[in-house]
């Protein structure tokens, strides 16, 4: 189809070979990695500061349990992984635009709206590599370093672990929903910059500016694909998740915001792709 | 046939016309060099040919295909732009290896590319670290991969050394006359243009002044000889009553510029010598391109 199974190859052709792709699949699961490591050290030392002190908390088992850990290191990983994303779907159009790469493809083989879509499905095969190892390197230190069990209080299992996986499972599912408009939105923003460097700033100025003023949009944030990302100021259900596993129970999620995080993301998605789409076609490369 | 067809293109930045209804017709098979001034439009031309940017009107057919089609062509037109246009973090072997993938049949490896052009040493070099110079090489080597009909070169001979431009212009000529690969190449190098190229256009302003076989070019430019004598005013009034030659002017070194039209240098010399007039140097300019060039986008600028 007007090459886009060799701009496929292309793309793939060059994550393979250079930096920039591996720091999308690898960077989440070693910040997960990390933070892992952190909190163990943290917690550990909590807890023979208190042992010393004789202090007893009955939080101690929840305190030890690994799904908290496990959900923290998805919604840390998934945020970075936000990110990374929108950055990289901002540079890389408009980088190989600056350094005249893009003209080969045109040139020879590949339709411009088959390079974009090329660009859309390789950032999502990085997506979707960083993700499954994120979800591994979590699970395993998370499992290395704590106990997966029940949510236990004064001997009475407030949640089991089958309905504890199941809010991680809606809680990743919803999460990551909204994951193909970001990169939409990068590669929208990526044909529209005039280099890269712009094209990189705006794109993460406006994902961290919607994220730090959704709280100023009121219920209109909830119509915006960003609200529903898990990001630095979160408010996804993922991070609910976290509570819920640590015996919270007041966590509850609204049946509308749902609704809303499953389907506000899709249109977004197709808004953003189309605009690139017929913005590329138009622009000087 | 042609492998590229140009008609009434023009293109505009705002109010600013860059290109005024510029036709250019290439041949399947020839050399066609494109010169102009710097702003004269040669690369914008390019780039409305290649699809890279739109223009305002016109039509443009390359290898039957619209510009904004040319992905069709399937790898039957390369272009070499006027920077590298590589990707800096893949090396030299990495690049060719990705643009294999562009081409139809490959007809080359990337490692005999690299033996063609020199870069062979470079092969694990990454873009960034080369010189500019084999940057360009790499560039070139591009075009070698597959079976091209027709190659765009922009500024092929920027940042190339004595030896570099030899080899690019021993394979233009090589890949033309043995796989029949038409040539457009856009530069200010007329010499090295001179050499290999069946046509020539001059581009001046935004439209092409001039378009032809380059003997055709040639014959029109006089050749012209620097003249040097004690007496100036009977040299003049000798050459304005003798046929076949003209007088053009007089510099502030003192030369007579003369114009041969059906006489060469000694019979000019003979004559002066013949009329008592000494001639104390005499230089010979040849006819070339650049002459010719001068005067077009010197007219068109006064």
């Amino acid at each position: 189809m007007n090459g886009l199974l060799t701009a496929i190859r292309s793309e793939i052709f060059v994550a393979l070979h250079t930096f920039a792709s591996k720091l999308i699949v690898l960077a989440p699961a070693l910040i997960v990695l990390l933070q892992s490591i952190i909190v163990k050290l943290s917690t550990a030392s909590q807890q023979a500061r208190d042992s010393l002190l004789g202090n007893s908390s009955f939080e101690d088992s929840i305190a030890n349990n690994a799904y908290g850990y496990y959900v923290d290191g998805l919604s840390t990983g998934l945020t970075m992984l936000g990110l990374l994303l929108v950055a990289q779907a901002a540079y890389s159009f408009s980088y190989e635009r600056d350094i005249g790469s893009l003209r080969h493809l045109l040139v020879r083989r590949v339709s411009r709206s088959s390079l974009i879509l090329a660009k859309f499905i390789h950032l999502h095969v990085l997506a979707v590599l960083s993700l499954l190892l994120l979800i591994l390197t979590s699970y395993v230190f998370s499992g290395m370093f704590w106990e997966f069990g029940p949510i236990v209080e004064d001997g009475f299992e407030l949640i089991s672990e089958a309905e504890i996986q199941e809010e991680i499972r809606l809680g990743l599912h919803l999460a990551i929903i909204p994951i193909p408009a970001a990169i939409a939105f990068g590669l929208f923003v990526s044909v529209c910059a005039q280099s890269a460097t712009q094209a990189v700033t705006t794109a993460l100025g406006i994902t961290l500016a919607l994220d730090i003023f959704k709280g100023l949009l009121g219920n209109f944030s909830n119509y915006i694909y960003a609200s529903f990302q898990a990001s630095l100021i979160d408010e996804s259900y993922l991070q609910d998740v976290s509570r819920l596993v640590r015996g919270y129970s007041d966590v509850l999620i609204d049946d509308r915001v749902q609704q809303l995080n499953l389907w506000v993301p899709f249109p977004a998605l197709l808004l953003f792709l189309a605009l690139t789409i017929l913005i590329v076609q138009r622009r000087k490369i | 046939m042609h492998a590229l067809s140009i008609a009434g293109l023009n293109k505009s930045y705002g109010s600013f016309k860059v290109i005024d209804d510029l036709n250019l017709n290439i041949e399947t098979g020839s050399i066609h060099g494109l010169v102009g001034l710097n702003g004269s439009g040669k690369t914008t031309t390019i780039e409305c040919i290649l699809g890279l940017q739109a223009f305002n009107a016109g039509d443009i057919t390359v290898l039957g295909y619209a510009p904004e089609n040319l992905h069709k062509a399937k790898g039957k037109l390369v272009a070499i732009f006027d920077s590298a246009s590589l990707h800096p973090n893949l090396t030299v072997r990495q690049c060719l290896n990705q643009a294999s993938l562009l081409c139809d049949k490959p007809i080359r490896s990337a490692a005999q590319v690299e033996k063609l052009l020199g870069v062979d040493r470079f092969s694990n070099f990454k873009i960034r670290h080369l010189s500019l110079g084999n940057k360009r090489r790499t560039s070139i080597a591009h075009a070698l991969l597959g079976q091209p009909e027709l190659i765009v070169l922009d500024e092929p001979f920027n940042g190339l050394d004595a030896e570099g431009v030899d080899d690019v212009l021993q394979l233009i000529t090589t890949l033309n006359k043995e796989e029949g690969t038409a040539f457009l190449l856009s530069s200010h190098q007329l010499p090295y243009l001179e050499q290999i190229c069946s046509h020539i256009a001059i581009l001046n302003k935004g439209a092409i002044a001039v378009s032809d076989t380059v003997s055709s070019l040639l014959a029109q430019t006089a050749t012209t000889v620097l003249l040097k004598t004690e007496q100036p005013e009977q040299a003049i009034e000798l050459v304005k009553q003798t046929n076949n030659i003209n007088f053009v002017k007089s510099d502030e070194s003192g030369y007579l510029h003369i114009a041969l039209d059906d006489m060469n240098s000694a019979a000019l010399n003979q004559l002066m010598v013949e009329s008592q007039i000494p001639v104390s140097e005499m230089i010979l300019k040849k006819n070339s391109l650049a002459s010719l060039f001068r005067e077009i986008t010197s007219e068109a600028s006064v």
